[in-house]
């Protein structure tokens, strides 16, 4: 994206400025507080007292940003900041640079990153913001607030503005945070007004003609400037001032005309003409004013203080000052309103040959030139999408009346995308068939493109983003229809379109279930975003097409997609997602029971941040984190991380196979808690009776391993014979294991050890070739048992010598060390009692309360301890030592 | 929609073109009244900070009844929402 260079710079000091102590010591005394906000209308020399005070400022710690309304865009306003900021130490915001050309939407992401640059530094940085009034998008205003919410004491902002920035200042100001400077205080004092009119703008007033411009003025610095320059030469100072003190015509109106009239009618014309600008040069001017002799007016303008600011030092960008400024152009519009439409379309044509296309199109709109104004955009959307200046596109697409697109097809389009990425879904599917039928049956007069190369893919384009439309209303035969449709349309050599189309139609497969047609879409995507160079969607892909590897059973094939896919990363990283490679990587080692491997891949994990992470990573990294303390027998904090991890449940568009609630019963079955895992299967509305599909299979698994937690074989014993049929029909080798492993467990606690070790043997034999282990251990000590009986027959391979010595070398998952819910004091009363040989109603006698509140009593017991019955009560008790 | 903004100081009726051809009127007390016609929220505002932008002082801002022209929605041109 490139950057104008200029607005990085603060302006050039300017020799006639009064320095004002009162203003200064207001920062001098304290010493950069969190925010300096200068709050005033124009010209009351807002700009002027910034520099003023950063002079004081450490040098080179001063980041300074200049805003103008295209900041608007929130990926424009943070790649400013962000570029401001590494002036100042080229370490800071590295990461949110990265974000900002992977995902520049992600604002959380790259005001979070920037944040924790700056909490590290050593030195305090100083951000400046003028003209902060003319950002008005609410995504930067939301971003702002978050910058300031979590603003570390090492950052200072100041900020100038026309109008107080929707910010907390009230509570800035409680906490003495806030140094504010308003109109009230910028106004120019007597004294002030003296020195800055005899002084700087070397005139000889006498004190009373000073008092009477102040008093008129009313201290505003603009109207002095103004009315210096109307003093100027004048034989009588004193008549003009009373007159002027006299009229009741708005100040700036009245001294700015006498200004002007007293210029000679060459020169009010450049200025009346060139007042369309906001920058200036001697080129664009006499582009716009047909004067051979800009430059040469311009150096004039700037050494007769007229109101012209040189933006850099090779002086060859000026600006008007915002003021004078408005009030040239407000007389242009009285005097020569029908010039203004030809001065912009000059100004549009100068700035098209320069390569500057926003201006450009900035230019012919005002012109209201929209045939030009649209064949500008058009070619300038490639670039926008590019940079993903998304809020950009949306407003140069609505600056252009609706009629001027109907026979513009990449307009149309461009309207597509700019409404899907805002998330407004409404009239999409309108403007689709619109593109649609422009291209099926173009107009008499034809079609007006200028952008060929993207016109081309516009059927394959047309196509996807139906399909996608189609996904989000959960149509997968019509996403399946229109993507493949996509990807026959696309070229051979789109490869970034092929790439699209065949991952969009995987995703559907994945969503039914066909998981191998599926990962063959995925394969193809992968492939096709690698010849696109498309790296960081590579890892996107890979991270679902290991997923479906790991369904299919096979864990080498995914193991191999995602190490491929970090490599990758560190070839041309960082990137997004590099942190869901090593996640992945880890929940495998898991499967494994490679926990030492499964740990590293975490750490890694986590040592990258979860801004390097996907859609789903918040989630599941706290998922295998927790599953590891599992193992290792601290349920609790397990817990706390499943917890976690269902609030941040986010499966990014794949299907939602693993839900979290699933895994939290699993680990409450391990733990002991059955009654909260049949909470679970309530809540989840999962029943032995249900029909098996893919997309439920984790559940009723999950729901097989809690009949048989708590003895109901027989019913566990059908629903699994089913599990293992449809994960059989479906390719689940995963499932299927592990449905087989169950069966066994459940055959042995029907009292058929023969069965149960016949089917332990085939499941066996199945999970040698990968290496499937954990789903065995997580079966706990009914397994174990039945592990030793087969071994001791010599009935199966290597493998399940391997996993009983897994299982008896792992810790003995101890009981948890404590309750989740502690008993209160009186339900450790009534336990006590439990112990003994008390009835119900002597047990109420005794502790002098209701027969009912002691149910009640007993049955929180009950619950809490995770135990239905009076004597398992007693004993976790003791286990517990209560 | 139609307004009558009342701002602090005089503004002569030549700054009508600047404003949206808004009639401007001086008052005997210092003030001076802007009377016209909005599309919308957004043209109001728009207006709005053109009188921020040129430093004058906004005293009030009433809607007006005006029997006298039946504003119709004029044809929206753009496409924006």
């Amino acid at each position: 994206m490139a950057l104008i260079e200029s607005k990085l710079r603060a302006p050039r000091r300017r020799a006639e400025v009064v320095r004002r102590a009162r203003l200064e010591q207001r920062i001098d005394r304290e010493g950069l507080p969190s925010l300096a906000l200068v709050s005033a209308p124009a010209g009351f020399g807002k700009t002027t007292l910034l520099m003023e005070w950063l002079a004081e400022a450490p040098a080179g710690r001063v980041a300074w940003l200049s805003l103008d309304r295209r900041d608007s865009d929130p990926s424009l306003f943070w790649a400013y900041v962000v570029a401001a900021l590494r002036k100042v130490d080229p370490d800071l915001g590295r990461q949110a640079l990265a974000t900002l050309q992977a995902t520049p939407n992600s604002l959380d992401d790259i005001v979070g990153s920037l944040l924790n640059d700056l909490s590290a530094l050593d030195a305090d940085v100083v951000l400046v913001l003028d003209d902060y009034h003319l950002v008005e998008s609410l995504a930067v205003q939301e971003s702002m607030q978050l910058l300031l919410a979590h603003q570390p004491a090492q950052l200072h902002l100041v900020v100038a503005s026309r109008a107080d920035p929707p910010w907390p200042l009230a509570g800035l100001r409680a906490r003495g945070e806030l140094v504010e400077v308003r109109a009230a205080d910028l106004r120019f004092t007597p004294d002030e007004a003296t020195a800055y009119l005899n002084g700087a703008m070397g005139l000889d007033l006498a004190s009373s003609d000073v008092d009477s411009l102040e008093g008129r003025t009313e201290g505003w610095v603009a109207a002095l400037q103004l009315a210096a320059l109307s003093l100027q030469g004048r034989d009588d100072p004193s008549a003009f001032i009373a007159e002027f003190a006299g009229d009741d015509r708005f100040v700036v109106d009245y001294l700015a005309d006498e200004v002007l009239d007293r210029q000679t009618s060459d020169i009010r014309t450049f200025l009346l003409e060139t007042s369309i600008l906001t920058r200036l040069s001697a080129d664009l001017c006499a582009a716009v004013t047909g004067r051979s002799d800009a430059r040469a007016v311009l150096e004039t303008l700037e050494r007769s203080n007229l109101f012209v600011v040189a933006l850099d030092d090779q002086r060859r960008w000026y600006r008007y000052h915002h003021l004078f400024g408005e009030v040239l152009r407000a007389r242009l519009a009285r005097e020569q309103p029908d010039r203004v439409a030809d001065l912009h379309r000059r100004a549009s044509s100068w700035f098209e040959t320069e390569g500057d296309r926003p201006e450009a199109i900035r230019h012919a709109v005002i012109a209201q030139d929209f045939d030009r104004a649209a064949d500008l955009v058009e070619l300038g959307l490639p670039d926008l999408r590019l940079t993903r200046q998304d809020a950009t596109q949306r407003e140069w697409l609505e600056a252009l009346p609706r009629a001027v697109l109907a026979n513009r097809p990449m307009l149309l389009h461009g309207l597509v995308g700019a409404h899907l990425v805002t998330g407004d879904m409404h009239g999409v599917e309108a403007l689709l068939d619109e593109i649609d039928g422009l291209l099926d049956n173009p107009p008499a007069a034809g079609l007006i493109v200028h952008d060929h190369e993207e016109f081309r893919r516009l059927p394959a384009r047309n196509a996807m983003h139906r399909a996608g439309l189609s996904l989000l209303r959960g149509d997968i035969d019509a996403t399946i229809h229109h993507g493949s449709r996509a990807g026959r349309l696309t070229e051979p050599d789109d490869h970034m379109g092929q790439g699209a189309a065949a991952a969009l139609v995987g995703l559907a497969r994945w969503t039914t279930g066909d998981l191998e047609p599926a990962c063959r879409q995925y394969e193809s995507a992968r492939a096709s975003f690698e010849d696109a160079e498309m790296w960081a969607d590579i890892l996107g892909v890979s991270l679902g097409l290991a997923d479906m590897q790991f369904a299919l059973g096979r864990l080498r094939a995914a193991e191999q997609t995602l190490t491929a896919a970090l490599d990758l990363a560190t070839t041309h990283g960082p990137l997004r997602g590099t942190a869901d490679m090593h996640v992945g990587l880890a929940e495998l080692h898991l499967e494994r029971n490679e926990l030492d491997a499964a740990a590293e891949h975490l750490r890694s994990s986590l040592a990258l941040g979860e801004q390097m992470g996907l859609g789903q990573h918040a989630y599941r990294w706290r998922v295998v984190d927790a599953r590891l303390r599992s193992i290792e027998g601290d349920h609790a904090t397990a817990l706390r991380l499943l917890r976690e991890a269902e609030q941040r449940y986010n499966t990014d568009f794949s299907p939602p196979v693993r839900p979290v609630t699933a895994t939290i019963a699993r680990v409450l079955i391990a733990s002991g808690d059955l009654a909260g895992a049949e909470r679970w299967a309530d809540a989840a509305g999962v029943d032995p009776g249900d029909e098996a599909g893919y997309l439920r299979e984790y559940e009723h698994l999950t729901l097989a391993r809690l009949l048989l937690a708590t003895g109901r074989p027989a019913e566990a014993t059908t629903l699994l014979h089913r599990l293992a049929a449809a994960a059989e029909a479906g390719g689940r080798h995963g499932s299927m294991i592990e449905a087989h492993l169950l069966l066994a467990l459940a055959h042995e606690a029907g009292g058929d050890r023969g069965r149960a070790l016949d089917v332990l043997a085939h499941a066996v034999t199945q999970a040698e070739p990968e290496r499937f282990v954990r789903m065995f251990l997580d079966a706990g000590a009914p397994m174990t048992t039945l592990l030793q009986a087969a071994v001791r027959q010599d009935r199966t391979a290597d493998l399940a010598s391997a996993l009983l010595a897994a299982a008896t070398a792992a810790k003995p998952m101890p009981a948890p060390q404590g309750l989740v819910d502690e008993l209160s004091s009186r339900e450790l009363d009534v336990l006590r009692l439990l112990r003994s040989e008390l009835t119900g109603p002597e047990i109420a006698a005794e502790l002098v309360v209701s027969i009912n509140t002691v149910r009640t009593h007993t049955k929180n017991i009950f619950m809490k301890l995770g135990v239905t019955n009076r004597r398992s009560a007693v004993r976790r008790a003791d286990e517990l030592g209560l | 929609m139609q307004y009558e903004i009342v701002i602090d100081g005089h503004l002569g009726p030549r700054w009508a073109a600047w404003f949206e051809g808004f009639a401007i009127t001086g008052e005997a007390e210092g003030t001076t009244v802007l009377r016209g016609f909005v599309v919308d929220q957004a043209a109001l505002h728009g207006l709005l900070q053109r009188l921020r932008d040129l430093g004058i002082p906004l005293i009030s801002l009433t809607p007006a009844e005006d029997p006298t022209t039946e504003g119709p929605a004029p044809h929206d041109e753009t496409n924006g929402s």
